[in-house]
């Protein structure tokens, strides 16, 4: 009889002794376990593996005395500017730069976790029976620390670049500083209860906080309104935002601290996948990938909707769709909509020339976020290919929605184009339309083409280099999307007329429209070699033939 | 009888990788009605010559026609007419599982869209799923909603690379059930398969790929 036939109860087995309880190792022993497993494998150590780099280490420190050169440099210049606009960007520059630091800050944070662990950490450490709260407290102090330093930068190269003085960019660099690490720490707080809506919250208070401080430097430079902060009063606040984000730092970093055993394993690993995914799509320069990620990461989060019924047939239906997603996702209309105040802000400061460019890039960035519909279809090709229609036809229609936002866009910023600020360039209406226009569709176009592109071919001949062997695509991935934006408003930015802007953008218009991309000329260039071989095999034949006769 | 007409002829196809010919001097017609199950070991060519036929790679030589035409993956009428899961199908993040499939039928101008999601989606079992965003579905579900995606649009040839995948046991019961169904409604079919009971039930011809090597 075999043991399946027996049946459960035929089974005689010995009670096992009770096993003696083992000591679980702390945190501390694992990491340092780890550690010396880790320098137990390395070839190298620091200095032989910072000999080796000496090139890039040079490179590195060079770059960065001339940054650091360059940026005192126009401190010092710009510290001298007495007119409205400089005031005006001193005053309240760093506000912007505050306010925003926090709400992409608390954004990030929550996207990521901040609190995150990589998916071995997940499966070789978190089911162990030891401190999850102890394992983890490292990542949360790695995290504010990097929020800390990545806001000190932030703060006092904005109040540096706006001519405020010693004291002003360290008050305004620390203020930054605390903000961000505070925020990180708020995040992880929050993250510790399960709860997101105060970090999100907060999160888009602060982004109209620092979009509502931009249109204050508008509105000052252009004379529109006076705020009367001069240089004095705006340390003082610094320094009151300095203390009241210690304060805020400190609750939240021991709440946080407190909370970090109870935060799921799940929530870790999803924060540290993320990472690791966006970390591989940077690595291949793939910033476009990167990106899908991120969205796929949010409509996880999402997960289920309200479904809605479709509106009409064939292409409508498809724009009808694109209509109701950005009703979903209405987040990049407020994005767009913050945008606007790059142009007048530009103007306001001075930068007339350069602000068809400002606007185009700013533009660009906003829109992309509303081509998710045509990033999904021309990626892969596999959902366009279940469309009865061609595919010039598909982008039109994926891009129908956007580019009514860029016309509206257009409208609302051609006031921007009229000349308003200090030195700023006048035009009158129908140019400062027509600039608008243009500018519009620069950033729409750029958006398109950096939507459309298709990652780096690795299978492709590589390149030889110093540096080792890569594909040509893998740099000129990174400028696509920019390229149509500059070289579209290039023609503004030489003052010569608008329309030359549209002739280009209309060129641009037609080859991204008609995917003749790279990826369809090599198809085509292959199709005619493989034509050529044909007629060349042909001709041999018949040569052959008539030597044979 | 009504006289069986070609769907999809494919003419001294060839494909290779580098030295690796993966197929040469490719021959197949098939007409309507008929269900041609491809079959043979990982890395026999299957998914390639699926991917050739349906225009999503590019044969080193020969030719494909559908319906008469050659195949052209850009052309509207192709795309009308050959409905295709093979593994490039993407989804919208952030449209439902039943969006996906109202879209699809609006776009083929399907007359009363609602009725033919409604069914599709019984069909597959996914009506609980029906508000899920596509990221959210497990690889089972996935793969019923890209089957859905074919089914829930107007076809004269279906083309399946390994239709059975990620689905259970009452899941292949039913898709070859499916399929039968369609080609005794006049349909082409071409699929490749690692399911005895799927090309058993499905197909009137099995062709095998990669023979000759093992």
């Amino acid at each position: 009889m075999s043991s399946l036939e027996a049946g459960a109860d035929d089974f005689a087995y010995e009670q096992p002794s009770e096993p003696k309880p083992l000591t679980p190792a702390s945190p501390g022993e694992l990491k340092r376990l780890m550690k010396d497993w880790r320098a137990g494998r390395a070839t190298r150590n620091v200095l032989q593996a910072m000999g080796d780099a000496y090139v890039a280490v040079f490179a590195a420190v060079m770059i960065g005395a001339m940054v650091v050169n360059v940026i005192l440099k126009a401190q010092r210049t710009v510290a001298q500017c007495t007119s409205a606009t400089c005031l005006s960007a001193r005053a309240i520059l760093p506000w912007a730069a505050f306010a925003a630091t926090i709400a992409v800050a608390l954004a990030v944070s929550r996207l990521f976790g901040p609190v995150l662990a990589s998916a071995a950490e997940g499966f070789w450490l978190l089911d162990a029976p030891i401190s999850r709260s102890k394992l983890l407290r490292s990542r949360l102090v790695g995290a504010i620390a990097a929020a800390f330093l990545a806001g000190a930068v932030i703060g006092g190269l904005i109040s540096a670049l706006t001519g405020s003085g010693q004291t002003g960019v360290l008050v305004w660099a620390g203020a930054t500083a605390l903000s961000a690490a505070s925020s990180v720490a708020f995040a992880a707080a929050q993250q510790g209860l399960e709860r997101h809506r105060l970090t999100h919250l907060a999160t888009y208070v602060f982004g109209v906080l620092a979009v509502g401080a931009l249109f204050s430097v508008v509105g000052v430079a252009a004379g529109w309104f006076s705020l009367g902060l001069s240089d004095d009063v705006g340390i003082e606040l610094g320094l009151i935002m300095i203390a009241g984000s210690t304060l805020v730092l400190l609750i939240s970093a021991v709440l946080a601290a407190l909370r970090l055993g109870q935060i799921r394993r799940t929530r870790l690993l999803s924060g540290g996948a993320l990472v690791s995914g966006i970390s591989g799509a940077f690595f291949a320069l793939d910033i476009g990938l990167a990106r899908d990620i991120v969205v796929e990461r949010r409509a996880i989060e999402r997960g289920h909707v309200h479904p809605k019924r479709g509106k009409g047939l064939g292409l409508e239906a498809l724009i009808w769709r694109e209509w109701q997603r950005l009703w979903r996702f209405p987040q990049p209309i407020l994005v767009l909509a913050a945008t606007v105040v790059v142009p007048y802000a530009a103007d306001a400061l001075g930068m007339s020339v350069l602000t068809p460019v400002f606007a185009a890039l700013a533009l660009f960035g906003a829109i992309i976020p509303l081509l998710n519909g045509l990033r999904v279809l021309t990626r892969t090709g596999g959902l366009a290919r279940c469309l009865p229609f061609s595919l010039a036809r598909i982008k039109l229609a994926s891009i129908a929605v956007p580019a009514i936002l860029a016309g509206v866009w257009a409208v609302v910023t051609t006031p921007a184009y009229l000349g308003f600020g200090d030195g700023a360039v006048d035009r009158p209406v129908p140019q400062a339309a027509l600039t608008a226009v243009a500018t519009a569709a620069a950033g729409l176009l750029g958006a398109v083409r950096w939507t459309q592109a298709k990652g780096v071919d690795f299978g492709a001949p590589m390149v030889a280099s110093q540096a080792g062997a890569f594909p040509p695509g893998l740099v000129t991935n990174l400028f696509r999307g920019f390229d149509v934006c500059i070289i579209t408003t290039a023609p503004l930015l030489l003052g010569l007329s608008p329309w030359w802007s549209l002739g280009i953008a209309g060129i641009a218009a037609a080859i991204l429209l008609n995917s003749m991309d790279a990826e369809t000329l090599r198809a085509r260039q292959a199709e005619q070699q493989k034509q050529l071989a044909e007629q060349r095999k042909q001709r041999t034949e018949a040569a052959a033939k008539q030597r044979k006769r | 009888m009504a006289k069986r007409s070609t769907i999809l002829k494919v003419s001294g196809l060839r494909r290779a990788f580098g030295p690796n010919t993966i197929f040469d001097k490719f021959n197949l017609e098939v007409r309507t009605g008929e269900a041609i199950a491809l079959t043979g070991r990982n890395g026999a060519g299957k998914s390639t010559l699926l991917r050739c036929l349906v225009g999503a790679d590019r044969p080193d030589d020969g030719s494909v026609e559908v319906c008469g035409n050659a195949m052209n993956e850009a052309s509207p009428e192709i795309r009308r007419d050959v409905a295709t899961v093979i593994d490039d199908l993407d989804f919208f993040p952030d449209l439902s599982v039943v969006e996906h499939l109202d879209l699809l039928a609006r776009a083929h101008g399907i007359a009363d869209p609602d009725e033919a999601v409604d069914e599709v989606l019984e069909e597959v079992q996914l009506v609980p799923q029906s508000g899920q965003l596509p990221g959210t579905l497990s690889s089972g579900q996935r793969r019923r909603l890209a089957l859905a995606t074919a089914f829930v649009r107007p076809r004269k040839l279906l083309i399946l690379d390994e239709p059975e995948q990620r689905l259970d046991t009452e899941g292949v019961a039913w898709l070859a059930q499916r399929l039968k169904s369609e080609r005794q409604k006049g349909l082409a079919i071409v699929f490749a398969s690692h399911e005895p009971e799927l090309v058993e039930t499905v197909a009137t011809r099995v062709i095998q790929l990669g023979a000759a090597r093992g």
